[in-house]
């Protein structure tokens, strides 16, 4: 019972990180799908970051795993430029913009990773080994019976992706910058009638959201994955945009989905292993957050509210 | 016309006749560039490379060939491979004229390719004038359900098309590969039993001119689909209502158009375009099916539809072109050693360029705006000057 809260938390927090970059992409008016894209490009940005500092930390130490954050953050919030570029300057399409830079994404990353090991290794391997990160437990918290397996044996960057909810949660709902954000998504005219920047929050929002992305998906290639390899465009992402439009476009919603797909998953595998049904079953177990999301999706896509404006490019010229 | 001829390429980008021709050239210009950069750092020669994607596709002779085998077979496998990308480009298209974004080819593909190798693949006794047909039926029919319970859900539900069909994409990836894992998979390969001949949609080592060729079924197919789509979004009724649908919800309301309806057949319709792409991909240009791997191709059909200019003639050209770097990838990636790879960022960079186009006419247009504003400015300095003379 523990290990589905521990497993299900370490994976509802890093989709949960992507799923809030999602927000505030479309909460400032461009769709993104790019997600799965730039979860990966962090990711692989944030991973080379660790296996060129490797050699220089002794072999347990931990500190490569939070220059891996760093660097995938950054990683994530170039790449997303790209997007930006695409979607606010450019005014293509924003759906095949986000589709475009998904697959860029993967090709861009598998290319390079192997061309990076031929350089630094001199084997063509598409993989970075990067192990996993050390688990902690809370010394009090962690003894409560039940709940208390949230608290056992947590990966360090859960109570990092934590923090940073909270702050771009304060940052989108408390503060001047989250409410020009909003009102662009919402209605972008009305917010350069009153003396905002669109192109400029836009830009911002978009660059947050690879950002957030970059991070989650460096979290994945330190616990799921234990590499990075191609395998990481396993679909989180999407997961995460489902997260986000179940949770109706609202951060503390969205908290909830996530922890519920995170338990989804994580009960799913501990049923199969309880049950003693061989391995290929888990695939089975593997589907159940895809079919709970369809499932959801059913019975809650009809009140939805999307962000008004968006999908729409920013044309000032209208009213 | 004329006109246009005298402004260069600003005027081919917003000329109504030739802007989306023009956007597609360039977008393919640019990225012959851009990886012809790339070639260079790597310390390549770009012609050679180019060259020999153009030799691994049977389009200009190799140095030397196998037993057997000729530039010939190298072209037919080119075709194999040309067709399911063709049909699954057709398929994005029809959608997206409907104003809806199918990028469930992948998954419709999967399901369609294996239903048909479970139901006919597998039994060895039928005769192949009865097996073909039922295997594109059954790719039609798989395609066609599973694209309109997208529709329907996208109608009935509200739940956008793109969520959804992520979603059955990773369903039907890892139902079916529950299924050939445990049932069907073959222990040596650890991919699924190969389908029997009889089934497959190409016919095998079929001589011709002394050597022995892939011949697909499956291009005949795709380019009377192409075709058949073309006729009815141009000149049916039918068609007329999605391009309706696509062009404005709101308005084909208004005069009539059953919206609900035709959001459901237009993506049972793409779904069995996408259908048949897979009957081609797995009973054709492949014979076996990976477990829990989506084809990319559903992806590139993307880059095709989009570099095509989503119309189904457009596509039959930009399908050509992609798949060159797809198909030829391999021989390319033996004869001067870059990871071959570098197929999927060059469509990349491709599919990046293209999606700029809408972006190259604006550009366009405000150049000639300039030179008109100039001419204007020109005159009337003109003006003021003889009006100063007088």
């Amino acid at each position: 019972m523990t290990k589905v809260f521990t497993d299900g938390l370490s994976f509802a927090l890093p989709l949960l990180i992507m799923a809030v970059g999602a927000i505030y992409s479309e909460k400032s008016g461009v769709t993104n799908l790019a997600i799965e894209g730039f979860q990966g490009f962090g990711a692989f940005i944030g991973a080379l970051a660790a296996i060129l500092v490797m050699p220089y930390f002794a072999k347990s130490s931990q500190v490569p795993i939070y220059i891996a954050m760093i660097f995938a953050a950054v990683g994530g919030g170039v790449y997303a430029c790209l997007h930006a570029l695409l979607c606010i300057n450019f005014k293509a399409n924003q759906v095949i913009s986000g589709v475009v830079v998904n697959i860029l994404a993967v090709a861009l990353t598998t290319f390079f990773t192997s061309a990076a090991n031929t350089a630094l290794t001199g084997t063509a391997s598409n993989k970075f080994i990067l192990g996993v990160s050390n688990r902690y437990s809370i010394p009090l918290l962690s003894d409560i019976p039940v709940i208390g397996g949230l608290f056992k044996k947590m990966y360090p960057f859960e109570w990092i992706i934590i923090g940073l909810v909270v702050v771009f949660w304060y940052l989108m709902y408390k503060t001047r910058y989250g409410m020009r954000l909003r009102a662009c998504g919402e209605n972008p005219q009305a917010l350069d009638a009153a003396g905002g920047d669109v192109v400029k929050t836009r830009w911002i929002a978009v660059i947050i959201s690879g950002a957030l992305s970059g991070i989650g998906g460096i979290c994945f290639a330190y616990s799921i994955m234990a590499n990075f390899s191609p395998s990481i465009y396993m679909g989180y992402g999407y997961l995460a945009i489902a997260a986000m439009i179940f949770g109706n476009w609202n951060i503390p919603a969205t908290v909830v989905v996530c922890l519920v797909f995170g338990l989804a998953k994580a009960g799913g595998q501990q049923m199969c292993i309880a049950m003693k049904l061989p391995g290929n079953y888990t695939d089975l177990f593997n589907m159940l957050p895809y079919v709970l999301t369809m499932l959801l999706l059913i019975f809650f896509s009809k009140r939805n509210h999307p962000p008004q404006a968006s999908g729409q490019p920013w044309d000032q010229s209208r009213r | 016309m004329k006109e246009n001829k005298r402004k260069g390429l600003a005027g081919l980008l917003t000329s109504d006749r030739w802007s989306n021709v023009t956007v597609s050239v360039l977008a393919i210009i640019l990225m012959l560039a851009t990886s012809s950069v790339i070639l260079l750092i790597m310390g390549k020669n770009p012609l050679t490379a180019f060259r020999s994607f153009l030799q691994g596709c049977g389009f200009l002779p190799k140095a030397k060939y196998g037993g057997g085998s000729g530039m010939l077979s190298d072209l037919f496998d080119y075709l194999n491979i040309l067709a399911p990308m063709l049909l699954a480009a057709v398929a994005f298209i029809v959608a997206f004229k409907t104003g809806l974004f199918n990028i469930g080819i992948s998954g419709q593909m999967l399901l369609s390719g294996f239903m048909a190798t479970i139901l006919v693949g597998y039994m060895k006794e039928l005769s192949p004038w009865i097996a073909k047909p039922l295997v594109i039926l059954i790719g039609i029919a798989t395609g066609g359900l599973l694209g309109a319970l997208i529709g329907f859900l996208k109608y009935k539900f509200n739940i956008h098309e793109v969520v959804s069909t992520i979603m059955v994409n990773y369903i039907i990836s890892f139902t079916t590969g529950f299924f050939i894992n445990t049932r069907y998979v073959d222990m040596l390969t650890r991919s699924s039993r190969i389908c029997s001949t009889a089934s497959r949609l190409t016919w095998t080592k079929v001589n011709i001119g002394g050597v022995n060729c892939n011949v697909p079924l499956g291009i005949v197919i795709a380019i009377i689909g192409a075709v058949l789509v073309k006729f009815i979004f141009d000149k049916t009724v039918f068609g007329f209502e999605l391009k309706a649908v696509g062009t404005s919800r709101k308005c084909a309301g208004y005069i009539g158009v059953n919206v609900g309806r035709s959001i459901v057949l237009s993506m049972a319709f793409s779904g069995i375009f996408a259908g048949l792409a897979g009957v081609t991909y797995y009973l054709g240009y492949t014979n076996t099916m990976v477990p829990k791997t989506l084809p990319g191709m559903g992806y590139d059909s993307i880059a095709v539809a989009l570099l095509g200019n989503s119309s189904p003639l457009g596509a039959i050209f930009a399908s050509v072109i992609v798949t060159i770097f797809q198909s030829g990838a391999n021989y390319m990636s033996s004869s001067i050693g870059v990871a071959k790879e570098i197929a999927s960022l060059i469509t990349g960079i491709l599919l990046l360029f293209a999606a700029c186009g809408e972006y190259m006419k604006i550009l366009g247009r405000r150049k000639i705006e300039k030179e008109e504003d100039k001419k204007i400015a020109a005159m009337q300095e003109a003006r003021v000057k003889g009006g100063a003379d007088k």
